[in-house]
């Protein structure tokens, strides 16, 4: 479960995030959409502990993050939006180690059968990352998040750049993740897909949470307009 | 963590090419200096044993004559190459490796390696020590410079911090796989080394217990220099800074710190020229009796006091050749002499290795250095204990030459000749160098500033990986 209450963060006279109030519980999804430098970003980072809050108070599981951040990080998995791996470790050679890293010793059945359920190609497992597309390297981070058995799933971006069917699978697992209980947090542009794969959606503009929905209550339609109202949009189609 | 660190790191190693390529030339070069410096080793001790064995046979078969005669003939101290000179040739090659004993001077070791080599010796030799003290630090910074930096670089902190590393952990895996291979390198060279040299004639000097000081001296080196090496990485974002700050390192710590010690250590206690030195010798020399003048003041006045003390009434009718007592207590005036200006020398380069201490501080290869160069026996102190066993063995053999004379010859006969066979009663020249525990214990100083450096980088190191 992640919960923010009255986040704020100001770098310098810039205020990045004002008074966020946030709930996402267990088997939801939650996707936050706005523009560049609405806040998305910095809500993921503070909840990540990669940077302290001016005020307020964020948890993962009850456990507040900026006191604890190390942790709350047992609990949650983070896919960024340019996922970075070591290129020249192999797709099973780099789980095996971020794995390792959260505490996991896998066996190679079990980082083999992790890759698989990310949607990676069997002949893909012993490759280096080098040679990896950007979806096949978020089928990795994907495959790190699994292994972690994260309570919470942080994702950033994580759809821009993945083809049709890419992005599609991506969907079905966040989809079966949700039925796992995951809470999952994503920041997004992607109105569609945050549509077809959320179960509440918030848009975010200047550091603030504008409008909440819940996602089945909203026609794809109804979500793009009031998507572009929120952003002052002068020419939305009628 | 810090195992699966460890093994990310040296696969991510293992699989660049320019680390590949670095660890083979490193190995070419130590499989070549190895092999050049103990055909060296075993040319030099060859001619060591030749040039003491034909010398002492010059002694042994010089016939029928006058000890004096003998001692200004004179005979030679020759001085052995040590085992781990072949790891760390240290200060021998700019050292003498004989000195001329005769009557009435002490003369300095000749013969340096150097003194036979032409100007392109300046630009140095492909030696051990040269692979371990210069190269291998290299090594270090190519194995290590983008450490941390290229997490940055390549943006997996990010998901390292999400996963919640522990940083102290991910540190010393880190250190870990720039440790294993620099170990087994140095490892693996001390290893041959051993072997070599217990294959090799070695007079006995070999032990594998100073071979393993000297690794152990080494070890400790690479130590604080993967440190200073992992701490600028964690500091700096680009990898490049990290690169040109660590080779900057590298610079000032090996090349401009021993450099300018030596500056500053002579500068400040300076040593006399070889024209003053020798100018101040001869003055005092002259203050003092001169054997071989019986018409000098102090002569007259050794003279009545011998007079005196069994009272007679000439020389003649004293029980010794009074030629041969005087000739002995010139000798010893003239010991005296030498003894006085040398330890002035020995004073002026105990000051100089106290400067050479202070500038340990900031730098780890001057410890390093002095320590090894200690324990192979190639560094200045075991010259000068060569020096003065030398100048010690010509005081006993002028001793053991005069007083043969006083005793068994009169007074003026100076035609009197000693037996062909009394040569063979002097004593050979043997000097043994400090054994290891004495070595270490004489340099108390350069294992506490070792020590030291590798605490304190270490303790830097953790504070500086400390992530939340």
């Amino acid at each position: 479960m992640i919960t923010t209450q009255n986040l704020t963060k100001k770098y310098g006279d810039h205020l990045a995030l004002n008074k966020l109030n946030l709930t996402v519980a267990e088997g939801n999804i939650y996707c936050l959409l706005g523009a560049n430098g609405a806040g998305k970003t910095t809500t993921i980072n503070l909840l990540l502990g990669f940077v302290q809050p001016t005020s307020g108070s964020a948890s993962i599981n009850g456990i507040d993050v900026t006191t604890n951040s190390r942790e709350a990080k047992k609990y949650l998995a983070y896919i960024p939006e340019n996922l970075m791996l070591y290129p020249n470790l192999s797709a099973m050679e780099n789980l095996d180690y971020f794995s390792g890293i959260a505490g996991k010793s896998l066996s190679k059945t079990q980082l083999k059968a992790f890759l698989a359920e990310a949607g990676l190609q069997n002949n893909a497992f012993e490759k280096r990352i080098a040679t990896f597309s950007k979806g096949m390297r978020q089928k990795v981070g994907i495959s790190i998040a699994l292994a972690k058995d994260a309570k919470v799933l942080l994702l950033d971006e994580p759809t821009p750049g993945l083809d049709p069917s890419a992005s599609n699978e991506f969907g079905l697992l966040l989809q079966r993740l949700k039925e796992k209980g995951v809470a999952t947090l994503m920041a997004t542009h992607d109105i569609f897909r945050a549509r077809e794969v959320a179960t509440h959606i918030g848009i975010m503009k200047d550091g603030q949470l504008k409008q909440q929905f819940v996602a089945s209550e909203i026609s794809l339609g109804d979500l793009e307009n009031a998507y572009l109202k929120t952003m002052d949009y002068k020419n939305a189609l009628p | 963590m810090i195992l699966k660190t460890f093994i990310k790191e040296i696969k991510e190693l293992s699989r660049e090419s320019r680390v590949r390529l670095s660890l083979l030339i490193v190995l070419l070069l130590l499989g070549v200096a190895v092999f050049i410096s103990s055909r060296q080793y075993q040319q030099v001790n060859t001619q060591y044993e030749t040039a003491t064995q034909s010398e002492r046979a010059n002694w042994d078969n010089q016939g029928e004559k006058n000890p004096h005669s003998a001692a200004h003939y004179g005979t030679y101290a020759f001085k052995p190459k040590y085992p781990l000179s072949l790891l760390d040739q240290g200060v021998d090659k700019y050292t003498g490796t004989s000195v001329f004993l005769e009557a009435h001077a002490r003369n300095e070791a000749r013969f340096s390696a150097a003194a036979d080599q032409t100007g392109l010796a300046r630009f140095g030799d492909l030696t051990p020590d040269f692979i371990l003290l210069f190269l291998i630090p290299l090594l270090i910074i190519l194995l290590g410079y983008n450490s941390f930096t290229k997490e940055r670089e390549m943006g997996t902190l990010t998901l390292l911090k999400s996963q919640g590393i522990s940083g102290w952990r991910w540190m010393l895996g880190k250190w870990m796989a720039l440790f294993v291979p620099i170990f087994l390198i140095a490892f693996l060279l001390f290893l041959i080394a051993g072997f070599v040299l217990s294959g090799l004639q070695d007079f006995g000097a070999f032990s594998w217990k100073a071979l393993f000081a000297m690794f152990a001296v080494y070890i400790v080196f690479y130590a604080v220099f993967i440190n200073i090496v992992l701490i600028i990485s964690a500091s700096v974002k680009k990898s490049g800074i990290s690169l040109v700050s660590a080779l900057g390192i590298w610079i000032l710590a090996c090349l401009v710190v021993p450099k300018m010690a030596t500056n500053i250590a002579q500068a400040k206690y300076p040593y006399p020229t070889a024209q003053e030195f020798a100018a101040n010798i001869l003055a005092d020399k002259e203050k003092g009796l001169d054997g071989h003048n019986p018409w000098s003041e102090e002569s007259k006045k050794l003279e009545k006091e011998m007079l005196e003390k069994y009272e007679v009434d000439s020389i003649s009718q004293l029980p010794f050749n009074f030629d041969g007592y005087r000739m002995q207590k010139g000798e010893e005036h003239e010991a005296m002499v030498y003894f006085k200006h040398y330890n002035y020398l020995k004073e002026q380069y105990a000051k100089q290795t106290e400067v050479y201490q202070s500038m340990a501080a900031i730098s780890p290869f001057l410890p390093a250095r002095f320590l090894s160069m200690s324990i192979a026996h190639t560094d200045y102190e075991t010259h000068w204990n060569f020096n003065d066993a030398a100048e010690q063995y010509r005081i006993n053999t002028q001793k053991f030459l005069n007083d043969h004379f006083a005793e068994n010859s009169k007074f003026g006969d100076w035609s009197w000749q000693a037996d062909a066979d009394f040569w063979k009663k002097l004593p050979a020249f043997k000097y043994e160098p400090s054994n290891l525990k004495q070595t270490l214990s004489q340099n108390n100083g350069n294992i506490v500033l070792l020590g030291g450096w590798l605490v304190l980088s270490f303790g830097i190191l953790l504070f500086v990986v400390k992530i939340k």
